[in-house]
């Protein structure tokens, strides 16, 4: 019980920037108490971030098109989310009589799950890190790119047309915008030499890695546009084609959980953008976590405004934008990058 | 420049989202409209000449107009009744009003016409004489009428 408090206490020092704890050090008695811990703080993150961002979009929105958004529930609206959340879960959730029953229930569940998997990935601050994986960026971009699977189960369980063309317009759109994005982040792997989501955020102690790799930025803010399907590239969901794309047939609290998953996936992405780019937890006189949060909200601002600015592209072009455009150009970088290493390599240490 | 669109785009949304925003907040900030805005009606009882023409311009009989001659010969007006569930706010009335330039009935900018009971819904002028000679009171507007609404 000692040794549980102890660690306990530790993991929240965690939270001042002291690093004291991970699960290498703990009792073996308690990697399964732990991963409890970590699986509840997971989730908790994972709903808090969704009700901010739901209430942020919506805000967001308005004040882009010189609206107010959301501000009858609560001061400035805060407990819109709220509101809207007791709305769907009581309603009726009916499953579609044509329905493949398993698959229709099941996809709902598995895109909660793995959004909720990506936020265990994340370095939240120095010490503060669910899981510790020395390939933690692969496995990102593994189980973010499972998304398709869900989406497809989706969109095939509900027997109908519009959420199948739905469905099947998401696997063919984030499996081609996830070659880019790997391309773009290879170049961050080789210039930090490692796959830890950890090592890659101390790397950039001193300089960002936005100013080693520019256009590696740019390329991995379109893709990750293209991979959370939000506008310009949100064909998945286009109203004026097909109603709401894969989750048309859903209702109630299972649509509430593709909902909840699409913007949960928001904050991952961008948090794996302000790791990758914007030097992840560093940052003078505040602690870790804050810097972390901070530079994370001001990504998801960077992506609303983007999102609110632009229109949609037609299908075609999203497919030759990638394909002619961004892998070209990242492969590219990709070489510019190691070209550049090794004349840094030259020239100050003196080798190839 | 390639992209050049993007930016301008960009930068148009960035100044928006700081304006002032153009959402009316209505019950708690009330609206500042023009004055003679497509509202509700006002009615001068003293110009009014009981000619009639505004009950014939509407095109749903919402307005009525009940008058007498005096010992002249001349209409003399009553009262004024619109009964605005019919209403269509098309202001015909208004353009057939021959008291320029200020017609008898006009508009007002007041536009919370909501109302729960059914009667609320007229809209009834009546013009009080002073105490007439005995012989002329049986033409006399009824005292026990409702007093006029909408003023």
């Amino acid at each position: 019980m000692v040794d549980f408090l102890t660690a306990l206490f530790n993991f929240w020092q965690g939270f001042w920037g002291v690093p004291k704890t991970s699960l290498a050090e703990a009792l073996p008695w308690m990697d399964i108490l732990w991963a409890f811990v970590y699986l509840i703080g997971a989730f908790v993150l994972w709903a808090v971030n969704v009700i901010i961002l739901i209430w942020l979009e919506r805000r967001v929105a308005g004040f882009f098109s010189e609206r107010v958004g959301p501000n009858r529930v609560g001061p400035l609206g805060l407990l819109q989310p709220i509101n809207d959340a007791i709305k769907i879960l009581s309603k009726e959730s009916v499953i579609p009589q044509a329905a493949d029953k398993f698959i229709y229930m099941a996809a709902p569940l598995l895109i909660m799950t793995i959004s909720v998997t990506m936020y265990g990935l994340l370095p939240y601050g120095p010490g503060i890190r669910p899981i510790s994986l020395n390939v933690g960026i692969l496995f990102f971009l593994a189980v973010s790119s499972t998304t398709t699977i869900a989406v497809l189960m989706a969109g095939w369980g509900s027997n109908n047309k519009y959420s199948l063309l739905g469905g099947m317009r998401t696997v063919a759109q984030i499996i081609s915008y996830e070659i880019p994005m790997a391309l773009s982040i290879i170049g961050i792997v080789m210039l930090s030499g490692s796959l830890d989501l950890g090592a890659i955020t101390d790397a950039q102690k001193n300089l960002w890695n936005i100013v080693l790799q520019p256009i590696a930025f740019v390329i991995f803010v379109i893709s990750a546009q293209a991979e959370l399907t939000r506008s310009p590239f949100d064909m998945t969901e286009a109203e004026q084609e097909f109603v709401a794309g894969y989750h048309t047939e859903y209702m109630g609290m299972r649509f509430a959980l593709f909902f909840m998953a699409e913007y949960a996936n928001l904050f991952a992405m961008a948090a794996l953008g302000v790791i990758l780019f914007l030097g992840g937890s560093n940052g003078p006189f505040l602690p870790g976590w804050i810097w972390f949060i901070l530079k994370t909200y001001a990504f998801i601002m960077f992506l609303l405004w983007i999102r609110w600015t632009l229109l949609r592209i037609r299908v075609n072009r999203m497919m030759m934008l990638n394909w002619k455009v961004l892998i070209p150009i990242s492969l590219v970088n990709l070489l510019l990058t190691g070209v550049g290493i090794k004349l840094w390599q030259y020239f100050t240490e003196g080798r190839v | 420049m390639f992209g050049l669109g993007i930016l301008k785009g960009m930068g148009i949304t960035l100044k928006r989202f700081w304006m002032p925003k153009i959402t009316e907040r209505y019950p708690e900030v009330m609206p500042d409209l023009p004055q003679r805005s497509k509202g509700s009606f006002t009615f001068n009882v003293d110009t009014c000449t009981s000619c009639e023409l505004c009950s014939m311009a509407c095109p749903n009989g919402v307005i009525k107009v009940e008058w007498h001659k005096d010992e002249a010969g001349k209409k003399r007006l009553d009262r004024y009744r619109m009964n605005l569930g019919h209403c269509l706010f098309c202001g015909l009335c208004v353009e057939a009003c021959p008291t320029k330039p200020q017609t008898t009935i006009a508009f007002q900018g007041d536009f919370e016409l909501g109302c729960w009971m059914k009667q609320d819904i007229y809209r009834n002028w009546t013009k009080e004489y002073p105490a007439a000679p005995a012989g002329v009171s049986a033409s006399q507007p009824d005292a026990t009428q409702a007093a006029p609404k909408g003023e």
